[in-house]
């Protein structure tokens, strides 16, 4: 499905504030399987999404979708099979326009836009549906601006909006890490029956090690722009926050005597 | 099953009253505006030069409101569709024909300023005045070589109707309207045409091309997820806006009777008096109402224009100051208003 093959990303190559956010990034992702990512900040986990979506350019590497090569195609011809949700509530709806309206545009997805009515009566049934689903109450407020919405329930609808015409591939960036715990829940639990109904290929970043226990097949540690480690099968299964806890500061403590023995 | 229909028919009453109160505003100003006018002496001339200049107002709306793009451009597609639509009727073409091609000329000028901001990412501010400065030159060649073209004895859209409908509005209402027939017909003839092109552009802006281009202007990147590429939108806003300033261009020629270079001076700072004076006034939600308030807008700014004019007897050289002034009483007078409220509250508390 997503297969990343030797991607590297270099930011202000050859000064001073050269910074190597991905080196030689290898990463095979199946249908229907569930990554999680993990890494302190600054470890690459959101230029590896940007490379992926297509906001930032891969030095060296390729990067393929359900066996198509996508690395040189533009951002806005990739999210037709990449859905991508946020960490900031804003970034995934459009403030202004009301609910049906967003939905209306990312009803569009997949197809160009031409002179069709905008809002159309055939997809009402649809989006009640979709909306109906998440019991939020937001399908009795379909024409209510989304400007007037709480964090979640913006979220809620930008994770409908990213999978209503069925992508291949669903990134999510932190999506719960802005909102508080109750909607949080919420917004993790439309995120699985999202990805199960579609058997969507998701890959998550999450700061929360709860989180990357809790869903998901697959966890994997990124730092420095490496892959640290990948933990999956029987060991994934039976993993708990603490081991991960664990693994991270040991991560760190050797970081740390690198610097020590370099300073 | 009932409660559910209930609810979701709310949203539906609470557009409605919306509705309501919108036209409540809307009649309560033309009242006042209308008894303005008659205490004030203001001839209704200025209605006709209001509507002329009104999709230019529209124009503004589209690129600072609709696109979220600081975009002056209208200064420059406003003579250039003037030019295109006087030269045309010059060479012997109807003046539908020539008011198209003024569209067409408006369009490629905001196309223009489109890809310079697009492929040389230089953003709208500057890529528009590049664009108006080379403006000017074309104009001058659509206009070949000289700055003004007279309208005199060729055949307008006012020009045609107009000796049918004064002798027509002498019959039924007697001599004294013979003075006002030309201004009368004005306002019929171009509120006409401002109604037809605002139905076609409320048309275009539910479509959904339209949806996405009002997406961009407030969340760029949702619609690059969306899978729509945002800048062919950016192209598509501003060459239609940009088309509309060459409609009102080619409007405002046949009413002075003349196309001149220096048209478009200054038509930036009118169009956003224009949106800002509707948006005070009519306070409009929906898209519909906001096109409306455009327009409206403009009309209330010539108005009082020509108000003031009347009322301090000024001559025609202190135009340009007096605009200006009605400028900034709209823009200032908001942002006073909402400064005393604040000091009366400090008072207050």
């Amino acid at each position: 499905m997503l297969s990343l093959d030797q991607v590297s990303v270099t930011f202000n190559a050859g000064t001073v504030n050269e910074v190597r956010a991905l080196r030689d990034i290898s990463l095979l992702a199946a249908e229907g399987e569930f990554v999680t990512v993990i890494g302190s900040n600054g470890a690459g986990k959101s230029t590896l999404f940007n490379v992926i979506s297509g906001a930032a350019q891969p030095d060296s590497g390729h990067i393929s979708l359900d066996g198509e090569d996508i690395t040189y195609w533009p951002e806005y011809r990739r999210s037709h099979d990449i859905g991508r949700v946020f960490q900031d509530p804003r970034l995934g709806t459009c403030p202004g326009l009301t609910i049906r309206e967003n939905l209306s545009l990312a009803a569009i997805h997949g197809r160009s836009a031409g002179l069709r009515r905008d809002v159309k009566k055939a997809e009402e049934a649809w989006f009640f549906e979709q909306l109906e689903r998440q019991r939020l109450g937001l399908e009795h407020r379909l024409d209510a601006d989304v400007a007037l919405l709480s964090g979640g329930q913006r979220q809620a609808i930008t994770l409908v909006m990213a999978t209503l015409t069925k992508p291949k591939l669903l990134l999510l960036d932190e999506h719960t890490a802005a909102l508080d715990p109750n909607a949080a829940e919420q917004v993790i639990a439309l995120t699985q029956q999202l990805a199960e109904a579609n058997d969507l290929c998701v890959v998550m970043i999450t700061h929360s090690m709860q989180q990357a226990c809790d869903l998901g097949d697959r966890v994997i540690m990124m730092n420095r722009g490496r892959i640290e480690f990948e933990i999956a099968g029987e060991e994934r299964r039976n993993l708990k926050p603490a081991d991960l806890i664990d693994r991270f500061h040991s991560l760190q403590d050797a970081e740390l005597s690198d610097a020590q023995l370099l300073g | 099953m009932t409660a559910t229909a209930s609810a979701a028919n709310q949203p539906q009453a609470s557009a409605l009253s919306a509705n309501r109160s919108f036209v409540l505003r809307g009649i309560l100003l033309a009242v006042v505006v209308g008894a303005f006018m008659s205490l004030g002496n203001v001839n209704i001339g200025a209605i006709g030069q209001g509507l002329g200049y009104a999709l230019a107002g529209v124009t503004v709306f589209m690129t600072f409101r609709v696109l979220g793009f600081v975009d002056l451009t209208v200064d420059g597609a406003f003579p250039i569709g003037g030019a295109a639509c006087a030269i045309l009727i010059v060479n012997g073409h109807s003046p539908e024909y020539a008011m198209l091609m003024g569209f067409i000329a408006g369009a490629l000028t905001g196309m223009a300023t489109a890809l310079i901001d697009i492929i040389f990412k230089i953003e709208g501010l500057l890529a528009s005045i590049i664009v108006i400065t080379a403006a000017y030159t074309v104009t001058l060649h659509v206009m070949e070589g000289k700055s003004n073209i007279p309208l005199l004895g060729q055949e307008t859209l006012i020009s045609r109707y107009s000796k049918a409908f004064r002798t027509w509005l002498v019959e039924q209402f007697g001599d004294q309207m013979r003075r006002q027939s030309t201004n009368l017909l004005e306002i019929i003839l171009f509120g006409f045409i401002v109604f037809i092109v605002l139905a076609i552009l409320y048309w275009f802006l539910r479509s959904e091309i339209g949806l996405a281009i009002r997406a961009t202007g407030k969340n760029p990147q949702m619609v690059r997820a969306t899978g729509l590429n945002h800048n062919l939108m950016i192209i598509i806003g501003l060459m239609s806006a940009n088309g509309l300033a060459g409609v009102a261009g080619s409007l405002v020629v046949q009413q002075f009777g003349f196309a001149d270079v220096s048209l478009g001076f200054g038509l930036i700072v009118r169009g956003l008096a224009a949106v800002i004076i509707g948006e005070v006034l009519l306070r409009p939600r929906s898209v519909g109402q906001l096109l409306i308030a455009a327009v409206t807008g403009m009309l209330v700014f010539d108005i009082s224009r020509a108000w003031i004019f009347s009322a301090l007897d000024l001559p025609t050289t202190d135009i340009q100051f007096v605009s200006a002034l009605v400028v900034l009483a709209a823009l200032g007078a908001p942002r006073l208003y909402d400064r005393w409220k604040t000091y009366k509250q400090r008072l207050g508390g």
